[in-house]
C-alpha cells in the first residue's frame, strides 16, 4: 500500500465501508465462505509452507534418475537433470507468487501513485507524465518487458520492475479517470472553496473513491503477472537459470516431452490452475467492488 | 483534417519507441564482443579492434544517428554474431511469422464476427452463451498454458500432431483467443443495432434477413474491430513470439530469442522495433478503415472508442 492510503484503509472491504457503513459487513459476509477465495488461500498457503512440508532440495541432482517417472520418493518424478519435480514446483511457486505480487503492487505504486501525484501537482507535471504512460501503453507489453529485461539484465528485481512498468499505464488511466470525475463533484469543489489544499483533497476525498477501482485492477493484474513471469522465464528472460520457476521448468522439460511428459505436465498444470483461480477470484473481487453493479 | 491528427500522433509514438528501444538495448552490461571474446579467445586488443570496426566505441547519439540514417534506406546493420545483414535475416524469417499471425487473426475475426452476428440475430439460442464462454476463456486461460496442454494432450498423449514444427495448434489457440477478445464487445454492439428502429423498418419494408444482416447489421462491426485492434494486435505479437518458441517454428520470435542470448543488439532492436511499428501501423490502418466505413467520423463526430 502506498503511504498515501495509509493505515486508515487496511482492506478492500473497509475501503468500501468508508463511505457506506452497511456494505462492509455485507461484502465480507458474502465473500468469506466463497469457495474460490478459499481455494486461493489454500494454494497460496501450500506454496508458502512448502519448505516445511517437503524437505526435498529443489536443486539437488540425481543424474542416475534422469527423467524418472513419478513414484516415491519423488512423487511427481524427476526432470532431465534428475531433480525432484515436486520440490521444484513448490519452490518455483513461491518465486512466481512473490514476483507477481511485487509486480502488481509496483504497477499500483508507479501507475496510480505517480499519476495522482502528477495530477495533484498540476498540468506542468501531469502532461509529460501521462504522455510517457501513453507511450508505454502503445507498446505491446511483451516487447516492453523484453526491452526492459534486455536493459536491466536477469534477476528477480528486473522482472518485477519490467512487469510493474508494463501494467502501470492502466492503473494511471484509472486513477486519472477517477480524479477527473471526483474533481467535478460538488463536495470536492466545496472542500477546495473552504480552503482545502490539493493534498488534503487528494487524501480525504479522491483516494477513498479511487481505491476500490485500483484494488479491482490489482486483482485483475495479479494473474496476468503470474502468466507473464512464466512466459518470460520460459523464454529465458526472467530470473537467472539456477532459480527454479515454472517457466524454466517447462523450458527445460520441453525437449524431453516425449520421454518425460510428467516433468512438463506438472508445472503446466500448476500454472494453469493458479492463473485460473486467481483470474476467477479477481473477477469476483471486481463484481463486489464494481460501483456500477452496486445499488446507488 | 481528422486524419492528420492520428497519423501525426502515431508517427511521434513510433519515433519515441524507436529511440527508447535503441537506448534500452544500448544499456545492456557487456556487449557482443565480450561474448565473442569469451567464445573465441580474443585478446583485449583484438576485442577493441572489433569494437572500433563496428562503431561500438562511439557515443550513443552518434550510433543512433548512423543507425537511423541507414535504417531509413533499409539497412539495419550487420548481425554481430552471424556477420550477415540483419535485414536479410528478418526477411528470411518474416513470412513464417506473418503466416502464423495472419492465419490466427483471420480465424479469430471470422469466428468472432460469425458468432456475434449469429448471437445478435438469434438472441434466444445458444450463441450468446458461447460468446460469453469464449470471452471468459480468453481472459482466464493464457495461450501459453493452452499451448502446453495442446502439446501434452494432442501431441504426446494422443499422438495426433507432431510436437514441433506444426502450425495447426498455434493457429487454433491464437485464433480462439482473438475470437474471445473480439466477440463479446462485438456482440454487445450488434445486439443494440439489431434492436434499433431502423432494423425494424428494414424488416417492415420486406427486406430479407440476409439483406438486413449484410447491409444493416454487419457494417456496424467495423467500429468495434477498429477500437479493439490495438489491444488484440499487441496480444497477438506476444502470442506469436511464445508459440514460435513453444512449437519450434522458425520466425522473428525464434530469431529474437537467439539474439538475446547472444547479445546480438542489431537483431534484437530490429525485431522489437519492427513488431512495435507493425502494431502501430495496423492500428492506424484500422483507424483509417473505420473512418472510411463510417462517414460520420470524417465530418468531425466522436472518434472511435479507446478500447475496452
Amino acid at each position: 500500500m502506498p503511504e498515501g492510503i495509509g493505515p486508515s484503509l487496511p482492506t478492500p472491504a473497509l475501503v468500501l465501508g468508508a463511505d457506506r457503513p452497511g456494505d462492509a459487513g455485507e461484502a465480507l459476509q458474502r465473500r468469506l465462505p466463497d469457495p474460490l477465495l478459499l481455494a486461493v488461500a489454500v494454494v497460496v498457503a501450500l506454496i508458502l509452507a512448502a519448505p516445511a512440508l517437503l524437505p526435498a532440495d529443489p536443486l539437488a541432482q540425481d543424474l542416475f534418475a534422469r527423467n524418472a517417472p513419478p513414484g516415491p520418493p519423488a512423487w511427481l518424478g524427476r526432470d532431465n537433470l534428475g531433480r525432484d519435480v515436486l520440490a521444484r514446483l513448490l519452490a518455483g511457486g513461491r518465486i512466481t507468487l512473490a514476483i507477481a505480487a511485487g509486480a502488481a503492487l509496483l504497477s499500483l505504486l508507479f501507475g496510480a501513485g505517480l499519476g495522482l501525484a502528477a495530477l495533484a501537482a498540476g498540468p506542468w507535471a501531469s502532461g509529460p507524465v501521462f504522455a510517457v504512460f501513453d507511450l508505454v501503453r502503445a507498446m505491446p507489453s511483451i516487447l516492453l518487458a523484453l526491452s526492459l529485461l534486455v536493459a536491466l539484465g536477469a534477476g528477480v528485481g528486473p522482472v518485477v520492475v519490467a512487469l510493474g512498468v508494463s501494467f502501470a499505464p492502466t492503473m494511471a488511466q484509472l486513477a486519472r479517470a477517477a480524479w477527473q470525475r471526483e474533481r467535478q463533484a460538488g463536495y470536492v469543489e466545496a472542500a477546495v472553496a473552504s480552503g482545502g489544499t490539493t493534498w488534503t483533497v487528494l487524501r480525504r476525498h479522491i483516494l477513498p473513491n479511487v481505491a476500490g477501482v485500483l484494488v479491482t485492477q490489482l486483482a485483475i493484474v495479479l494473474p496476468r503477472c503470474v502468466t507473464s513471469e512464466s512466459v518470460l522465464s520460459f523464454l529465458g528472460l526472467g530470473v537467472p537459470p539456477e532459480v527454479p520457476t515454472w517457466g524454466r521448468m517447462i523450458a527445460a522439460a520441453l525437449p524431453f516431452v516425449e520421454r518425460a511428459p510428467h516433468a512438463m505436465a506438472a508445472p503446466a498444470a500448476a500454472l494453469g490452475l493458479l492463473t485460473l483461480i486467481l483470474a476467477l477470484a479477481g473477477d469476483r473481487v471486481r463484481r463486489h467492488l464494481d460501483p456500477l453493479r452496486r445499488p446507488a | 483534417m481528422r486524419l492528420a491528427g492520428p497519423i501525426l500522433r502515431q508517427l511521434l509514438t513510433a519515433l519515441a519507441i524507436v529511440l527508447v528501444v535503441f537506448l534500452l538495448v544500448r544499456t545492456i552490461p557487456g556487449d557482443a564482443i565480450d561474448v565473442l571474446g569469451i567464445e573465441g579467445d580474443l585478446t583485449e586488443e583484438e576485442m577493441a579492434g572489433r569494437r572500433a570496426e563496428l562503431g561500438l566505441d562511439r557515443p550513443w547519439i552518434v550510433q543512433f544517428r548512423l543507425w537511423a540514417e541507414a535504417a531509413l534506406t533499409g539497412d539495419l546493420g550487420l548481425s554481430l554474431r552471424f556477420n550477415r545483414p540483419v535485414s536479410d535475416m528478418l526477411l528470411y524469417a518474416a513470412p513464417s511469422t506473418l503466416t502464423l499471425a495472419g492465419l490466427s487473426l483471420s480465424l479469430g475475426v471470422v469466428l468472432a464476427v460469425t458468432l456475434a452476428v449469429g448471437a445478435a440475430i438469434w438472441p434466444g439460442g445458444f450463441l450468446p452463451a458461447l460468446v460469453q464462454a469464449l470471452n471468459v476463456w480468453s481472459i482466464a486461460v493464457p495461450t501459453f498454458v493452452v499451448g502446453l496442454a495442446a502439446i501434452l494432450v494432442l501431441s504426446v498423449w494422443l499422438g495426433w500432431l507432431p510436437v514441433r514444427g506444426q502450425l495447426l495448434s498455434p493457429v487454433l489457440i491464437l485464433g480462439l483467443d482473438i475470437a474471445g477478445q473480439i466477440a463479446k464487445p462485438l456482440h454487445e454492439e450488434l445486439k443494440e443495432v439489431a434492436a434499433s428502429p431502423f432494423i425494424r423498418t428494414a424488416r417492415a419494408k420486406g427486406l430479407s434477413r440476409r439483406a438486413i444482416v449484410l447491409g444493416h447489421v454487419l457494417p456496424n462491426a467495423a467500429g468495434v474491430l477498429a477500437a479493439v485492434a490495438g489491444l488484440v494486435l499487441g496480444g497477438l505479437v506476444g502470442g506469436a513470439l511464445t508459440m514460435e518458441v513453444l512449437f519450434g517454428l522458425p520466425g522473428l520470435g525464434s530469431i529474437a530469442f537467439q539474439a538475446i542470448a547472444g547479445r546480438d543488439y542489431p537483431v534484437v532492436q530490429a525485431v522489437i522495433i519492427i513488431f512495435a511499428l507493425a502494431v502501430i501501423v495496423a492500428n492506424l490502418l484500422a483507424d483509417l478503415a473505420h473512418t472510411w466505413a463510417d462517414p460520420r467520423l470524417a465530418s468531425g463526430g466522436a472518434g472511435p472508442g479507446g478500447g475496452g
